[in-house]
This record gives structure tokens, sequence and C-alpha cells, in this order.
């Protein structure tokens, strides 16, 4: 993996076209649409491109879709409409055992009537491997997830991680074209799942395995994906980097769930102008230039300093005067709650820096920059 | 308070003794079920131990003279040799086709959604509420020479002559695999609990086609609620006296049927008695078979 990055690193920047296609995707979703028999709609015309090797992140809240996608592309729900194209086959209407998929379950689904060993080796056998090539690839999967010598136990007898490392390990013996994992953090302690993330991710680079990771903890979509699809009621709300879904929300929804944010009613009176109250702050209004309007800034991104009795609307920043409402300590950072203009705004800023002195009821100066005042017409 | 922290170094007995393994309120709890079992079953089934082994006179008058003749009988008589056969054969075949019945319906309702399972269970087990007596004669009406199905291929001109299908081995079966498949289904799904849809899904997305999913996963985890419905089934074949009498019409003979004879209509208690021992000892064979399967399993 390192040698990889490393490789990368050197090659000459005058020729990125060495990349093989990086617009070629993998995987493609078309229209991707699920109806259960109730007629409830749980994933409504989904599109989605992924090129080979990259990790997808499927973040959204819980019965947005996450899982019936996952398991529509893993064949386990039939697909009311759509394509689903690996590597060129729409496999939509293909049996699961034959689209050639590695699948970790948020249970693990580990058989507990078989030892490790047998789990693992279980795809290698429905594929007709010999049993002197199985054994080596079991063992080399156990090393892979750090578990050598655990295979004669069985799933009963390890931890919630080891299982996890075990399905994982299970999956991605068969070489499988696609990995899918839903949720497969969700049941390991704090401290684990920080562990996991990065072995996941060491692994899937390691493989260069193309893989949807589903989530409903935007940190986990952030921190591991190359790519992340934000849902909501079943559709795809945006789909971007980390950094473009958290820096250019498409959406106040997307906005809200992906980190926190202060959401402001507000009125666009011109192009990047808001108001809030009776006074009007440069913003991001994208294009828009009038109506009914919410902003959203996030706490971070704003700074306090101490009043100077003049409230500044420049072409750098904004400022606001308010009145400190409340403090919370939250060990790393401090949030205010500071009143502006009869808007509410939090406001964190970490503990370390926090050492103005501010106390409840002083007047102080909010200030944030323009493109961190994100406006969507409402 | 002090005084109570004081006690255990005080009264030294019973700070040193084992904490009792089970608290009192247990214990009494158990006694009543105890006492109801060992005056209903535990002393009667010694009774009959003891009876076995009894002598008696003609017209079944009970002597207090003991002796091994009614087990020399037992052994020594060809008929009773054929009689163990065709009980053993008869409740392993009746167990074989009411697991084929039953695991069936108890996979379904395993996999069924829960909106439609309470109402599917009822219905499933809902001929328990009918006596398996009643249920016997309504078979005879159905399967005997001018019962319903003889009466309907008559009719048709499929046969010149009914189909015999009842007071034989047939009727036998066929009455028997309806009496148990309730108790087989109950105990199937009772068996089903590691059981996972997932697992089968875990084990489609590596490739297996649904024959091989149920061999290598379903069947597999099923065997602990298997072995308990063959367990129950054949225990409650191999004890059936109605049906076999009612639809075997006096020509199938069984250990229980036997039973029933030499007690009622001979008067001969401790041949019967004998003979309930002999069954006791199979029920015990099949309880081992039982265990090992679990066990094995586990
Ligand atoms: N078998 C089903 N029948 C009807 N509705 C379902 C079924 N499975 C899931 N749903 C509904 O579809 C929606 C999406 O479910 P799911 O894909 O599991 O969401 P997520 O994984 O994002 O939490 C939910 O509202 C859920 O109630
Ligand atoms: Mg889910």
């Amino acid at each position: 993996m390192q040698t990889l990055a490393s490789r990368e690193d050197a090659r000459p920047i005058a020729i990125p076209q060495a990349e093989p296609q990086p617009d070629a995707a993998f995987l493609r979703l078309r229209g991707l649409t699920k109806r259960y028999e109730s007629g409830f709609i749980a994933v409504d015309n989904l599109d989605l491109d992924l090129p080979k090797g990259k990790l997808l992140g499927l973040l959204g809240p819980s019965g947005c879709g996450k899982t019936t996608t996952l398991r529509m592309i893993a064949g386990l729900a039939s697909v009311t409409d759509g394509e689903i194209l690996i590597g060129g086959d729409d496999v939509a209407r293909r049996a699961p055992h034959k689209r050639d998929i590695g699948l970790v379950f948020q249970s693990y689904a580990l058989f507990p009537h078989m030892t490790v060993a047998e789990n693992i080796a279980f795809g290698l056998d429905m594929r007709g491997v010999s049993r002197q090539e199985a054994r080596a690839r079991v063992e080399e999967a156990l090393e892979m997830v750090r578990l050598p010598g655990y295979g004669s136990r069985k799933p009963k007898e390890m931890s919630g991680g080891q299982q996890q490392r075990v399905a994982l390990a299970r999956a991605l013996v068969i070489r499988p074209r696609i990995l899918l994992l839903d949720e497969p953090l969700s049941n390991l302690d704090a401290k684990l799942r920080d562990d996991m993330r990065i072995e996941i991710r060491e692994i899937q680079k390691r493989l260069s395995i193309t893989t949807v990771f589903v989530t409903h903890d935007q940190v986990e979509a952030l921190t591991m994906c190359d790519v992340v699809g934000v849902m909501a009621g079943g559709r795809l709300a945006q789909l971007g980097t980390p950094s473009e879904i958290y820096e250019k929300p498409a959406s106040l929804f997307v906005a809200e769930f992906v980190g926190r944010a202060n959401v402001i009613d507000c009125e666009i009176v011109g192009r990047d102008q808001a108001r809030i109250g009776d006074q009007v702050y440069r913003s991001d209004t994208k294009g828009l230039s009038g109506g009914k309007a919410k902003a959203a800034i996030r706490p971070h991104r704003i700074s306090l300093t101490p009043d100077r009795d003049r409230a500044l609307v420049s072409n750098a920043t904004n400022s606001a005067r308010g009145r400190i409402a409340r403090i919370t300590y939250i060990g790393d950072i401090v949030q205010y709650e500071v009143e502006i203009n009869g808007a509410m705004l939090k406001v964190e800023v970490p503990t370390a820096s926090a050492g103005h002195g501010f106390g409840a009821d002083d007047m102080l100066l909010c200030e944030w920059k323009p493109q961190d005042m994100l406006v969507f017409g409402s | 308070m002090s005084a109570i922290t004081h006690m255990p170094t005080s009264i030294a007995p019973p700070a040193t003794a084992p904490r009792r393994r089970f608290p009192l309120i247990i214990v009494l709890l158990l006694v009543p079920m105890a006492v109801v079992n060992l005056a209903a079953f535990v002393l009667p089934v010694l009774r009959l131990g003891q009876i076995s082994f009894l002598e008696s006179r003609s017209g079944g008058v009970l002597t207090d003279v003991y002796t091994f003749g009614n087990y020399l009988d037992f052994f020594t008589d060809s008929f009773n040799f054929g009689l163990v056969i065709n009980s053993l054969w008869i409740s392993f075949t009746v167990t074989v086709a009411t697991l084929i019945c039953a695991y069936p319906i108890a996979l379904f309702l395993h996999r069924v959604s829960p909106v439609w399972r309470n109402t599917l269970f009822v219905i499933t087990v809902s001929p328990l509420l009918v006596s398996s007596v009643v249920r016997t004669y309504g078979w005879m009406v159905l399967l005997g020479d001018q019962g319903l199905i003889n009466g309907s291929l008559l009719s048709m001109g499929l046969i010149s002559e009914p189909v015999r299908l009842i007071n034989n081995t047939l009727g036998v079966f066929i009455g028997l695999v309806e009496i148990l498949i309730p108790y087989m289904a109950l105990a199937l799904i009772a068996g089903f609990g590691k059981l996972d849809q997932s697992l089968e899904e875990a084990a489609a997305s590596l490739g297996a086609n649904a024959f091989t999913r149920f061999r290598r996963i379903v069947f597999p985890l099923t065997l602990p609620g298997v072995a308990l419905g063959c367990l129950l089934c054949f225990v409650l074949a191999i004890s059936s006296f109605i049906t076999p009498k009612l639809l075997g019409g006096g020509r199938v003979f069984l250990l229980a049927t036997e039973i029933f004879d030499q007690a009622i209509i001979q008067l001969e208690w401790p041949r019967a008695a004998a003979t309930s021992v002999i069954v006791l000892i199979i029920f015990g064979f099949a309880l081992a078979v039982y265990s090992r399967v679990v066990r094995r399993f586990d």
C-alpha cells in the first residue's frame, strides 16, 4: 500500500492520464428502484458510478434505503426497476450465487456450525478450488485479517471484532469483483471501531477492490471513503468526495446531516446577499437572488472576538454582534450559544484557544467568511 | 449495621460453609411438581417393574412369587420378536414420513412474515384440538372400502374393486403420520432457533445455489429440531395403540396393542408389565441416540 502511494507520488505531474481512464466506472447503477410489496418505495431511481478500486460510502439516516440498495446489488432483494452494471454486465436479474460479490453483514452471519477455517473455505468450496489451494488461501486470508492460527475455532468462541474480521476474510477470500459492507462497525465498541476502520481501509486499498460501504456514521464515511453518496428517502442527495460533501453540501439536508450546522431563517436580497433580521451578510447563495431561504453555518467556522462596538460586513468577512446565552464545556471544545439579530448561533471553539474569558451575557463579535455561509432556497 | 457485619466472625459455621447452590425459594417451587411426579410417575413405573417379575395364577390373580418367566416367555416366543420388529419398523417409517411432511411446513412457518406466522401456526397445530380417536374414525370414513377415496375411484372407473387402505399396516401408517404431524411441526419450529435468514444469504453470496444452501446450511442448523421431533414422534408412534387398533382392524400387531390385549383382555398383568418394560428400554435407546445427535451438534 505504501509502495503504491509512493509510486504515485513519484509520477511526473505532467502525465495524469497515465491512470487507466479514471472515469471508467466499474459499478454502475442506472435508475435503480425498489418498491416493496407494501407499495413503499425504498430506493427511488438511483444513478451512481463507481470507478474500479474505489471505496464508496453510502451515508444516510436509518431507513433511507442504504441496506436495500446493497441487497439489490448483492441480489438478495429483487430489483423493481433499473440496471446494475458490474464491469459492463447487467447483473440486476442474476441470482445472488452467480454474481461473484463479497458481502459482510452487520450481524457477521458466520455459520455457527462450522469452524472459522470452514467458514472461510465455504466460498472456495463452491468454486471448486482444490483442497490444498483452499487451505493455503484460508491461511493467507486469516493472516490478512491478523487472525493467524484461529482457523480451528468456532465463531462463538471469538469476540465481536474477531468475528467481524472472519466475516471480512470469508468475503474477500473468493476474490470477488465487488465488496459490499453493511454497517460493519456498528456492533463494535468505539475504540475497536476506530481500529477496524483503518484496517478495513488498508485491506481495501491493498487489494484495490471496488467497495460499497454502508453507514449512518458520517465520521466513517468522511474518513474512510473515496466517494460518499448521501442518501435521503431512497434518493441520492449528493455524490462527491468527502471534502466536497462537507465543504459544498448540495442541500440543507446534506449540510445538516454531514457535520453540524447552524440553520438560520434568512432572506436572499441579492446575489450572494442574505439578510438575517435587519442585517445583510455576504454569503454563498448558489446563484439564487431572491426569496425566503435558510442559511447554514458550521459552528467551528465562526470565530469570536471581544466586542468592538462595530459590526462590519466587508468583502472578506461577515461579523455580527451578539450576546452569549449559554456556555457548554465539551472536553476538546467549548460551545457558545450566541444570540444575534434574534437568531441563536452555536459557536465551537477549541478549548485550548478559548481563553478569552467570555462569560454568560457578555457582548461579543461573531465573524465568519462569506463562503462558510451556505444559503439554500426553501 | 455493625451487628450484622460482626455476625460472620462470631458465628463461624454459616460464614465458612459453602454457599447453597439453589436458593430455598427455588427448591420450594420445585417441590409440588416433584411430589406429583413421584406419586404419578416414578412409583407406578417402579410398581410396573415389580409386577413384571411376578407370577400370576389363571384368571389374572397376582401372587407374590418372583420369577423371570414373563421375560423368558417374551423372548422365547417368535411372535413377540415379530412384534418388536414390526413396532420398530412402523414407528421408524412413520417418523420419517412425518418428518418429510412436517419439515417444509415448519421451514415455511419459520420464514413467513410475522404478520402471518401466528395465524398459520395456530392452523398447523389446530388438529390437536380434535381427539386422535375422532380423527382416526375420520380416517376410517375416508379410507374404508366404501369410503370417500375408494368410492370416488370406483365411480370414476379407475379401479374395479376397492383398494385396501384400511385394516392393514398402510392404514395404520396413514393415520399415525397425520396424527403426529402437528407434534413434529411444533418440535421442529422449536428447534429452528439457530436458523437465520442472513446465514442463507451469506451462503448465497459466496456462491451456493439453493440446494447447496439447504444441504450445507439449513439442514445442519435445523438438526436439533429434527432430532427432537423424531424422538417425540418415534416415542408417540411406538406407544400409540388406539390408532393401530382401529385402523389395523385387528390385523396389525404391535407392542402397544399387545400390551393392551394382555392387560385388558387376557388379564395377564405380569406379561403386560414385562412387555411394557421392554418398550421402556426401547425408549431408553431412542433417548440415547437423541442425546448423542444433540451433543455432536453442539
Ligand atoms: N421487506 C420490506 N418490506 C417493506 N418495507 C421494507 C422492507 N425492508 C425495508 N423496508 C423499508 O424500506 C426502507 C429502507 O430500509 P433499509 O434499506 O433497511 O434502510 P437503511 O439500511 O438505510 O436503514 C425503510 O423505511 C424500511 O422500513
Ligand atoms: Mg440498514
